[in-house]
């Protein structure tokens, strides 16, 4: 029994055209994952190739736009809209509520940039031109009085300290036998 | 609001959208009923398997299989032109020669200054 398993193997072996690990052990693929076919391949250059990648993303022939062949590592994979996740419905019943995606769908290049955690394109409640201004008019403002704060101080008054028996003639080390002279630091 | 300028990057909001009031056309119509319909074919493949009550395993999405292969596997798409050597050259290459220098300059200049005695430690906190 497994002589003749042993056999099988050596034969197939001897076979095998694939190259490598995997090829030397099994001789062929794995079973997991997807099949050759359904695998994100090269850029398409005829109309046939453009329309198998599209029916292989699951997009219309007319809305499939690979990304522009720059050598950039992109292949076939499709040109989505640069649109985040917060920008979905959220009342729309979705296979995957927090992902807002359904099973099955394109997924963008970005997916993960664009996930509700992070990156969102939705369009802002104020106009550009007003938040521009409301920051920089905000920001300005504050650097300006800090820059006149800094040229026109304003302080309590101040004098240095003064200190009593003499200006600690005795503590600072004044001989004792002397009479160290008056100090008034004060007048009524 | 009619002169609503967006952020750029971000979206127009959808009741500010031209297209939406000017561009309705059947063929728009059409396009729409055919993305319907992909949708719709999609949603039947999943809940077959999702409500199968012989169903063990989880269900396999081929589109996060694609994203995750694509996303993995960019280098045999990979061709050396103009900007993506410059690219390479600039994340690459550069920062290794260029911080080096930096570094070096300013230890070296550290250096000179301790050894001449001028070295000004301003929040130095045990002396």
């Amino acid at each position: 029994m497994a002589g003749v398993g042993f056999r099988k193997w050596a034969q197939a072996l001897t076979k095998s055209k694939g190259t490598g690990i995997s090829a030397l052990l099994s001789g062929c693929r794995a079973a997991s994952g997807g099949s050759k076919g359904s695998l994100p391949g090269s850029y398409p250059t005829t109309p046939e190739e453009k329309a198998a990648a599209a029916k292989k993303y699951n997009i219309r022939v007319e809305d499939y736009e690979p990304y522009p062949d720059k050598g950039e590592g992109f292949g076939d994979y499709p040109k989505l809209p640069d649109r985040s996740q917060h920008e979905r419905d959220p009342w729309y019943k979705w296979d995957h509520p927090d992902l807002r995606r359904n099973w099955g769908e394109p997924m963008h290049w970005d997916f993960d940039m664009y996930i509700r955690n992070r990156v969102d394109t939705s369009p802002s409640p104020v106009d550009w031109i007003s938040m521009c201004k409301q920051l920089f008019g905000f920001i300005g403002f504050m650097l300006f009085m800090f820059y006149i704060g800094e040229k026109f101080p304003s302080y309590q008054p101040v004098a240095p300290k003064q200190y009593p028996y003499n200006n600690l003639y005795l503590e600072k080390g004044g001989d004792p036998e002397k009479q160290p002279e008056e100090v008034k630091n004060y007048g009524i | 609001m009619a002169d609503y300028r967006e952020a750029p990057l971000a979206t127009r909001p959808r009741t500010l959208d031209p297209n939406d009031y000017f561009n309705l056309s059947p063929e728009k119509r059409r396009a729409d009923e055919e993305r319907a319909a992909l949708r719709a074919n999609l949603k039947r493949q999943y809940q077959t398997q999702l409500n199968n009550p012989h169903r063990k395993e989880l269900i396999e999405d081929p589109a996060l299989t694609r994203w995750v292969y694509a996303r993995s596997n960019p280098y045999p798409h990979f061709r050396p032109t103009f900007k993506t050597s410059l690219l390479g050259f600039a994340c690459g290459v550069f920062p290794l020669f260029a911080l080096y220098y930096i570094f070096k300059t300013d230890r070296d200049r550290k250096e000179e200054q301790i050894k001449n005695g001028t070295w000004d430690r301003k929040f130095c906190l045990t002396s």
